[in-house]
């Protein structure tokens, strides 16, 4: 086994003769040596060769085990990937995901434009939304696009963003064939917070109530359906029509309905998310249908705390004694009190077993709710889809409950004035408005009563407002 | 008489042993080398010029590509440049992780170093999957504090990007019972082999004189008998708190390069075990300085090296006061040690060329930035 | 096969055919059933390769096509029927085409001298051994054709390689195999293994031994040093780990196979994998008792023959079956082997494996081939040739001779073996003392 290479002359290049060599080959290393290492030599002939292929074969004898143990070094460590995954650490970082609120849909992108910046291969553009009526900047995004394509996956966008709007996800299976398709826009980026909960649950915890607090304080600042992840809109819509079609059926007075619409559209999503959430299918449907449970009875109390409230504050309000107004408001308080007394047994109804017999349903309620309960055939098991549905029904019917009832007071309250759909809260009484606050707070803290409560209040403020102009005629 | 023609022949950019888009055009006599010329470039991604438009964050994760299996390494040495030139100082604890992490790298780059070698020898690929499995142990551990197996982008200037998770130390030390085993294998399958010291002893003796001339580092360096080594010659870090020997090489040829590998896993596990011990509890100070993120460095220069697994990693920065740096340069140890290939070559066959290259142990991306 | 068809047609159906027609019927079916045999082999042991080289590197290997991958080799099979043919525009066309058949077919004819189980075998050439190793030295043939015409450096550089090994390491497969020429006075492949019947003691040496099918030549030192030569020397002749110089991947990207795609690449690959389970199957049958085995014996004995007219055709199909089974485990073992080779160790370079071959290889053969002479002499001379000494030693028994032999050959083998070794190693040594007086003071170290 010998070769020949030793008579090569070794031809390298002369080491210059002005160089000279001042590294000392064995110099004094603190904290240790410099050790020569041995250049051992087989003890037979042929001899190292059988060690080597003992070793392969004990590999190949111990390999009919499967292992997970990283403490040994033979045996089958092969995770069979489509069957198999390897869990992902949390801090497992593949592509960036934008976040949005389960609760209320909001994106808890503010579009700061922090991550664009950091961005190193410039791969993330966004938009950010203006105030259709004042077209003044809003602190949401309209449109974020990343490209997936070019993402290096570093990691800074989730690093920096300040408002914890912006994470990455642990989905790595983003092959396709369609190139385009990795240019990837707002829709297709938005997660809900439960999702990334699932994902990273410590993560999230760390990050939750800073970026809760920055996510109310947004909220406010943005008007309408702006900084509404779009698939939530889509469902909400979906909900307007319904409303639209019920609406229609009873009130044929097109004007009429229109006049309280600014007030409704700002306040509703928040109000139509405790149904929408429901029906997003992140959710377990049991979770789901507790929730939508819990949600619809908060509001029908809320209603209940708001209405009374309104009714005291009222006539306060209106110098007393003056009969629209009051007549208005006792009508909103007896319309919630009666909804939420339906609402709390359709919830019961919901919880103990789904019955369609709701003899106290006016027909037009029935009639869309009767078409959704008929599929469910098994009533007398507390099915947890069932329960889902019937809480989601019973969560809408307690707002168009609340919506008719508000409908009827501005009808009651505010004919003569018809055109005055765009009238700011600023025009409100203060009085009328300090006077409608107090409710909110009132509510537990909540985000979901609150939400219920404000929407109350400002039900009421709407009726507060109509009587008042009524008043002013 | 029979007459008979030098032959011209490429070996790459394609071929299977380049390790990357590398060319060698060599002249060979039947199968004896007469002249190698490696010509590289194939893989020039304006690496330092794009640093120069970035900010000095944004070129962290930039580091992490240039030499991908030591991303933990490139990752220190641009962090410790940084921090030079704006004067940041790194908690007791981030240091130690820092450490931690690149002895880890260095592990897992000489398992890899040492299973590519022997499978351009010729190995189907047992010591490389022997190796691999280990070095995947590592990804595994890298994967969980920086979220990524290879490109981590896990250090930040003054500290690193998050502390270690709960089961991270635990995790380390369940690896740190293989890894002597790992070795001690490897060395059962391949240090007495007759066919690896056939195909290694006496191929590619690079000289001492001949290595310092050509400002060669790392283990092919101290393969040729020279004990330098940056964590010992100037210690930077903590580095100066940790006992290990340095291994030399007698011969400079690729056996003692292997050799120097396989000791250098073994001094690296050393220090790991005395990071384990000596590693301060997470209560003292912060890891991850989130301010950091928009350095803006005063006016000057300055320039930090490390021995990374593959000889001195430097980065050379210069501050104009903006926050990007003015000038960016990478020292790269695979360029660098690649240089000598031709003189190591010469007098060799064709086989021996592609061995001769593997024990080099470089990386395209670092040496064509 | 003879014998069966012989009595099915003749004797059960009556219908008196001729002796050549009995023949012709019996070749065609066994030319058939080999022919069938051949791929499948193929496909089989590329999966058997791929599964047991996994496992020895904590993989678990191909197992998704079928039962735990067992359909693999067919899905390969299809992928290399689809692909597209790519004739280099500057390649010798004709030629390229010609290479992989040239290559492809010789290794099929090597089928046609192994003995598969008793009585069967299609040709039982008096010269089968030579013919073995003649047709197989054709393929280089086409080795050399491909790389050639495939006007590629890589491609001629590997085909020059091959065939430099393959001629060479001929010399040694053919020097070492000769002992079992001797030891059995033929070159017929079912005369060796016949002569491999016996316990650990060959029945031709001490006739009285019971035979169990085990009388195997690897027992013997002679046997076991030839074994070890042989198996070597096919490692070499079958492009193997250690010795797969002329495809060294690393080195000349594919050999002479780098021009090739699709199903002429593929034909190259069926060679190479029939050409290596031929080799497994020599070494089983020549040393390893091919078919031999335990039962074997009784079953032959029972079975119908020439000698045996009363016997059940039931045991020659029962004989056939066991000894078939016998060799392929033997054969698969021996690919085993290459395999965990293949899993352990780096490969030569290409004059290293000509110094191993020609300086350490042949003259062990050679020692070899003289301790064989010394066995056949001690153990079935006598006076008549020429043997006289062993009148001297009281005509001892068979097995007292056998014994002598035993441990003549045994310290003549293992002092040839660690003579030859030591030689190398020295050569070895010498170099490494240069290497450390001259290594790295080609210009001598100044310290400051």
């Amino acid at each position: 086994m010998s070769n020949d290479t030793l008579t090569h002359s070794l031809t390298f290049t002369e080491a210059p003769a002005a160089l000279t060599v001042v590294v000392d080959p064995t110099p004094q290393i603190a904290r240790g040596s410099a050790v020569v290492v041995e250049r051992r030599r087989p003890k037979a002939a042929g001899w190292s060769l059988l060690q080597g292929l003992g070793v392969v074969v004990d590999h190949w004898r111990k390999s009919f085990r499967k292992l997970d143990d990283t403490t040994q070094i033979a045996g089958t460590f092969t995770t069979e990937y489509p069957e198999e995954r390897l869990p992902l650490p949390e801090a497992y970082r593949n592509m960036p995901i934008l976040l949005f609120d389960d609760a209320t849909g909001h994106e808890l992108c503010t579009s700061c434009f922090q991550c664009q910046r950091i961005c190193p291969p410039q791969v993330i553009h966004m938009t950010q939304a203006k105030d259709p009526d004042t077209g003044k900047p809003v602190p949401a995004v309209s449109e974020f696009i990343i490209e997936y394509d070019a993402c290096m996956s570093c990691g800074f966008c989730a690093e920096v963003c300040p408002f914890d709007a912006i994470k990455m996800d642990h989905n790595f299976e983003l092959s396709t064939a369609d190139h385009s398709s990795l240019t990837v826009h707002k829709t297709d980026l938005l997660r809900p917070i439960s999702y990334y909960q699932s994902i990273a649950p410590t993560f999230w915890a760390e990050a939750e109530a800073s970026a809760y607090k920055k996510l109310e304080t947004n909220k406010k600042r943005r008007p309408a359906t702006i900084g509404i992840a779009p698939q939530m809109l889509a469902q909400l819509k979906a909900a307007h029509e319904l409303r639209d079609d019920q609406q229609e059926a009873t009130m044929p007075t097109t004007a009429v309905a229109s006049a309280p619409a600014p007030a409704t559209s700002s306040a509703a999503p928040p109000a139509r998310s405790a149904a929408l959430a429901a029906s997003a299918s992140d959710l377990p449907t049991d979770k789901a249908a507790r929730l939508a449970a819990i949600r619809a009875r908060n509001e029908a109390k809320a209603a209940v705390q708001a209405a009374p409230a309104t009714a005291s504050a009222a006539p306060a309000a209106s110098d007393g004694g003056d009969l629209p107004t009051d007549k208005a408001a006792r009508l909103a308080a007896i319309r919630a009190r009666n909804e939420a007394k339906k609402a709390a047994e359709q919830a019961a109804a919901a919880e103990a077993a789904p019955t369609l017999a709701t003899p106290d349903m006016p027909p037009t309620d029935v009639q869309p709710a009767a078409s959704e309960q008929a599929a469910p055939p098994a009533p007398t098991v507390p099915d947890a889809s069932l329960d889902e549905k019937a809480a989601r029904l019973a969560a809408i019917r307690a707002r168009n409950e609340a919506k008719k009832a508000d409908e009827q007071t501005a009808a009651a309250g505010a004919a003569p004035t018809l055109a005055t759909p765009d009238v700011p809260p600023t025009d409100v009484p203060p009085a009328t408005s300090e006077q409608a606050a107090p409710p909110a707070p009132a509510v537990p803290d909540a985000p979901l009563d609150e939400k219920a409560a404000r929407l109350a209040a400002i039900r009421a403020r709407n009726a507060a407002k109509k009587a008042a102009q009524a008043e002013g005629e | 008489m029979i007459t008979t023609d030098e032959l011209q022949i490429n070996i790459g950019p394609q071929h299977p042993s380049t390790h990357g888009v590398f060319r060698m055009l060599i002249t060979v006599d039947g199968e004896t080398v007469v002249n190698l010329e490696p010509v590289f470039g194939y893989l020039h991604r304006n690496h330092e010029q794009l640093a120069e438009v970035n900010t000095y964050l944004q070129n962290m994760p930039y580091t992490d590509r240039l030499d991908y299996f030591n991303s933990m390494a490139n990752n220190h040495a641009y962090a410790l440049a940084v921090e030079k030139l704006a004067g940041i100082e790194v908690p007791e604890r981030a240091e130690y992780i820092r450490v931690l992490m690149v002895e880890l790298t260095r592990i897992l780059n000489h398992a890899g170093a040492v299973g590519f070698m022997i499978n351009d020898m010729g190995a189907w690929q047992t010591p490389l999957a022997f190796g691999i499995r280990e070095r995947e142990k590592i990804l595994d551990l890298f994967e969980l504090v920086s979220g990524a197996r290879m490109m981590c982008n896990y250090f930040r200037f003054g500290g690193v990007v998050r502390d270690l998770p709960d089961d991270f130390i635990p995790r380390l030390k369940k690896l740190m019972v293989a890894m002597p085993a790992y070795i001690d294998e490897l060395e059962r399958l391949l240090r007495e082999n007759e066919i690896l010291l056939a195909r290694s002893e006496g191929i590619g003796i690079l000289p001492r004189e001949v290595a310092v001339s050509y400002g060669v580092t790392g283990p092919v360096l101290r393969g040729s008998g020279i004990a330098y080594d940056i964590r010992k010659a100037e210690p930077y870090s903590i580095y100066d708190r940790f006992d290990f020997d340095v291994p030399v090489g007698s011969v400079g040829d690729v056996y003692d390069r292997f050799l120097v590998r396989i000791e250098e896993m073994r001094q690296s596990r050393r220090i790991l075990e005395q990071i384990i011990e000596q590693l301060p509890d997470a209560s003292g100070g912060h890891i991850n300085p989130k301010a950091r993120q928009n350095v803006r460095p005063p006016v000057g220069d300055a320039y930090a090296r490390i021995e990374s697994p593959k000889g001195e990693l430097g980065f050379y920065l210069v501050s104009d006061g903006s926050t990007k740096p003015y000038r960016y340069k990478v020292r790269a140890p695979s360029f660098i040690n690649l240089t000598p290939l031709g003189d190591m070559c010469r007098g060799y066959k064709v086989a021996d060329i592609v061995v001769i290259l593997g024990s080099i142990d470089i990386v395209m991306g670092e040496v064509d930035r | 096969m003879y014998d069966v068809v012989d009595f099915i047609l003749n004797t059960q159906l009556g219908l008196n055919s001729p002796d050549w027609v009995v023949m012709l019927i019996s070749h065609l079916i066994v030319v058939a059933i080999l022919f069938a045999i051949a791929p499948v082999q193929v496909l089989f042991l590329t999966y058997y390769e791929r599964r047991a080289i996994a496992r020895m590197q904590d993989r678990v290997g191909p197992n998704r096509v079928g039962y735990e991958g067992l359909l693999q080799p067919i899905a390969d099979g299809v992928k290399m029927f689809t692909k597209e043919d790519i004739v280099p525009v500057s390649a010798d066309q004709r030629v390229h085409l010609l290479a992989p058949i040239v290559t492809a077919a010789p290794v099929m004819y090597m089928f046609a001298v192994l003995p598969w189980g008793p009585n069967m075998i299609a040709v039982d050439l008096p010269t089968g051994l030579l013919f073995f190793f003649a047709i197989s030295s054709i393929s280089t043939v086409g080795l050399l054709m491909a790389g050639w015409a495939s006007n590629n450096k890589f491609a001629l550089l590997g085909a020059m390689r091959a065939v430099a090994q393959v001629v060479s390491y001929e010399i040694p497969a053919l020097l070492s195999l000769l002992f079992a020429v001797m030891l059995t006075g033929s070159m017929s492949l079912m005369a060796i293994v016949e002569a491999q019947s016996g316990l650990f003691i060959s029945t031709t040496d001490v006739p009285n031994i019971p035979d169990l099918g085990l009388g195997w030549f690897v027992f013997t030192p002679v046997g076991f040093l030839a074994f070890v030569c042989f198996f070597i020397a096919a490692l070499a002749e079958g492009e193997r780990t250690p010795f797969d110089i002329p495809e060294a991947d690393s080195e000349i990207v594919a050999g002479y196979m780098t021009e090739y795609s699709g199903m002429k690449f593929a034909l190259f690959y069926l060679a190479q994998y029939i050409l290596n389970f031929l080799l497994c199957a020599i070494t089983a049958t020549i040393f390893f008792g091919g078919w031999q085995g335990p039962g074997i014996a009784w079953l032959v004995s029972q079975s119908l023959s020439a000698d045996n007219p009363a016997g059940n055709p039931v045991y020659n199909v029962l004989a056939g079956m066991l000894g078939t089974f016998y060799l392929l485990a033997k054969t698969y073992a021996f690919f085993f082997v290459m395999v965990a080779l293949r899993g352990a160790f780096p490969r030569l370079r290409i004059d290293q494996l000509m110094n191993f071959g020609w300086k350490f290889l042949i003259p062990l053969t050679m020692i070899n081939i003289l301790s064989a002479a010394l066995w056949i002499a001690i153990t079935r001379w006598g006076t008549a040739q020429g043997f006289g000494i062993i009148e001297f030693a009281g005509e001892p028994s068979n097995l007292v001779r056998w014994l002598i032999a035993f441990a003549v050959t045994l310290v003549i083998n293992v002092a040839a073996y660690w003579f030859l070794a030591r030689l190398n190693i020295q050569d070895h040594v010498a170099r490494q003392a240069a290497l450390a007086a001259g290594g790295l003071a080609v210009s001598p170290p100044r310290s400051a």
